[in-house]
């Protein structure tokens, strides 16, 4: 396996660094820490496999693809408002990180993990329980997670709004390319990926073969389809 | 600082030799000492490690003492956490109704303590607490003393038979016959032997009145019997005999399901409280004269504060119930003593007495407990738990209804009342069966928190 080396993005005084995604070609990494690790830069595409520009990204849409691991989803949306600008966020042991934005012309593009960090609930071939809610709809302009009722704000690096969880939705960072098209880089903020696939081994194994295959990086690219396509049930109380 | 282990024995020591000196009982408080209730068990300490960690020590491993082992220890890393437990396994209350019918399989709610204590690194210790010595901050147990510095008692709920009966062979009789089914174990056995092996007749389950155990689950006991005399054809009916004037929650929902899927199976009699038995004929009365007969029947009393807070001298009535914790409710602390914690469904709040309350009440107090054992000069400001409780009116597919709901102190009233609530009481269609799904993604979830199953 691939040794990573790390760079400290919070230092342990609690000196707040930003990140810059055009740093994160290299590899970043908190040596401790759980703030911001970079991953293969990933294109993303359609559906059909053509490289994904903003202008394909239904406004409110849910789409889903698989990053940074085969067997882990991201929640990718294009906002109907522009995002906000460097937001300080606390992970729940009180480390501070920033999150910069969304991306494209009208800095509305925003992805996230797709498991909550509540309880691991997630988005997955069968079902899932998150969703980006549109208007109209409960929680209108939040991302949910139905499994605990937490309630997420994509527009600020999806803080928690309402419920238990004790921290952000972790942000996959994402780049415009010179060609205009989406990139996925690497995770900011902290993720579960490692208690993801202690607890559903079984599961994984099952639906890859093996926890290993599922544990296979995402490298080149990445197809972004719309959830309903994703998964068999969209799920929302 | 804890006790050391040498410390420990003499303490043992002495208290055994002044216990065989006074002629004392060993359960019993005395007038002089009416702090060191119950205090003295195997007079040995507890074969555990010994440690200068700060020590915490929480007795229940039900679904807030396991939350609150697992947070402290996460909070608190350097603690020592140590969760005494009587049972050897977990049976979960929450969805065992669905256990009961044959819905869903015993593997779903059983869970394995050892497994919880190794992924949460805290220490699981198989005894049942006798004793607590609140001066000396010493639990005894059936498998010997140990000390603590923090103590969270979580005990749950024991029953109260008192306004049905004070003959104690009628009351050993209606928990042997006839258990009530909401202490996980033996009692959900006997109930699902009763429903699968059910012919004819008469079912009855009684709500009784009070903060009891699970504000829903009479009545999605209800449904999910109903529904499986339906589906199996039995010349069945649950009557259903409530204490209080109306559903005491989810009205609406329980109340259409009653009426559109189980008319000819499910009476709901309101307002009903039993003043008879007569087992032997297996009939009861009620308080309007009604004699109803039963084939079978869960018959579901008041509920107190476990016995465990009268044998640590920190039990009280509430508004509610019967001997419950005598606690600062914000705090959770005991009255008089900071270092003890009382929490879950013996707390004395009218708070659900329910899964997801009691697993986020105990972040919360794990988080208190943490702070004091990290130095920190500012205790964390109170959170209110949340409920987020579904009940199944159906099960193929799991049909199901819900209410979240958090809570807000009324400083006029001295007493917490709901705030936030949203129900979601429709149980047909696409909304009952994705709540049906939201109900199982919710278990999922809660298991995994406490075991990291």
């Amino acid at each position: 396996m691939k040794r990573r080396s790390f760079l400290k993005v919070v230092s342990a005084t609690g000196m707040m660094i930003a990140i810059n995604p055009s740093m994160i070609n290299q590899v970043l990494r908190a040596d401790d820490g759980r703030l911001y690790k970079s991953y293969a830069r990933v294109q993303l595409l359609n559906a059909e496999g053509t490289p994904m520009t903003e202008q394909m990204l239904e406004t409110s849409e849910n789409y889903v693809f698989n990053y940074p691991y085969e067997g882990t989803t991201t929640l990718l949306i294009n906002l109907p408002n522009e995002s906000a600008k460097d937001v300080s966020l606390k992970d729940e042991f009180g480390e501070a990180y920033l999150w910069k934005g969304g991306v494209g012309s009208r800095r509305t593009i925003v992805a996230y993990s797709g498991i909550c960090p509540h309880q691991l609930t997630h988005i997955n071939k069968k079902d899932s329980f998150i969703t980006y809610r549109k208007k109209g709809e409960r929680f209108e302009g939040h991302v949910v997670c139905d499994g605990h009722t937490s309630v997420y704000d994509p527009e600020h690096g999806c803080k928690v709004m309402k419920g238990k969880a004790p921290q952000p939705m972790a942000s996959i960072v994402l780049e415009v390319g010179d060609d205009n098209t989406l990139y996925a880089v690497g995770v900011l903020g902290p993720d579960k990926y490692h208690e993801f696939f202690k607890s559903f081994r079984r599961e994984l194994k099952e639906q890859f073969g093996s926890k290993r295959n599922a544990k296979k990086e995402v490298v080149s690219t990445a197809v972004a389809m719309r959830l309903s396509a994703y998964t068999q049930e969209v799920i929302q109380l | 600082m804890s006790l050391t282990r040498r410390e420990l024995l003499k303490f043992s020591s002495i208290a055994a030799v002044a216990l065989a000196a006074t002629g004392c009982s060993l359960t019993e408080p005395t007038s002089e000492n009416p702090e060191s209730m119950g205090s003295v068990g195997m007079g040995t300490p507890a074969e555990l490690a010994e440690t200068d960690a700060p020590k915490v020590v929480i007795v229940g491993g039900g679904w807030s003492g396991l939350s609150i082992a697992k947070y402290t220890k996460k909070f608190a890393p350097n603690a020592e956490v140590i969760l005494v437990e009587q049972r050897t396994e977990f049976m979960s209350c929450p969805l065992s109704n669905l256990w009961v019918v044959d819905a869903i399989k015993l593997e779903f709610l059983m869970h394995d303590y050892l497994q919880a204590s190794r992924e949460n690194n805290y220490t699981f210790f198989n005894a049942t607490v006798v004793g607590v010595d609140k001066t000396q901050k010493i639990i005894s147990t059936s498998d010997g003393d140990i000390a603590y510095d923090y103590l969270v008692l979580a005990p749950g709920i024991d029953y109260d038979y008192s306004e049905w009966t004070s003959d104690p062979v009628l009351e050993r009789r209606l928990r042997t016959e006839y258990p009530a089914g909401f202490k996980p174990g033996s009692e959900h056995i006997s109930l699902r032997n009763k429903v699968l092996d059910f012919e004819e007749g008469n079912f009855i389950l009684t709500v009784p009145s009070g903060n009891y155990r699970c504000l829903p689950a009479p009545y999605e006991r209800a449904c999910l019997i109903a529904d499986y005399f339906k589906k199996e054809g039995i010349e069945g009916k649950v009557i259903l005999l409530d204490e209080n004037p109306n559903i005491t929650i989810k009205q609406d929902g329980f109340r259409s399901a009653f009426e559109k899927l189980y008319g000819d199976y499910i009476e709901y009699l309101p307002g009903s409280k039993i003043i008879n038995f007569d087992l032997d004929n297996k009939k009861v009365e009620t308080e309007f004269g009604e004699i109803i007969e039963f084939a079978d029947a869960a018959f579901y009393p008041k509920v107190r504060g476990s016995k465990l807070l009268e044998i640590a001298g920190v039990a009280k009535d509430s508004r509610f119930n019967k001997m419950e914790a005598d606690i600062n409710v914000f705090t959770y602390e005991v009255n008089g003593y900071p270092e003890i914690y009382c929490t879950g469904d013996a707390r004395p709040m009218g708070f659900s007495k329910s899964g997801n309350t009691a697993n986020t009440e105990g972040v919360y107090v794990a988080k208190q407990i943490a702070a004091k054992i990290n130095g920190k000069k500012e205790m964390p400001a109170w959170e209110s738990p949340l409920t987020i409780c579904f009940s199944a009116v159906a099960m193929e597919p799991i049909l199901a209804i819900s209410i979240n709901a958090g809570y807000a102190y009324d400083e006029k009233q001295k007493a917490f009342g709901f705030t936030d609530v949203y129900a979601n009481e429709k149980w047909d269609g696409r909304v009952g069966k994705n709540n049906g799904k939201g109900l199982m993604e919710w278990a999922k979830g809660m298991y995994r928190d406490m075991f990291n199953a």
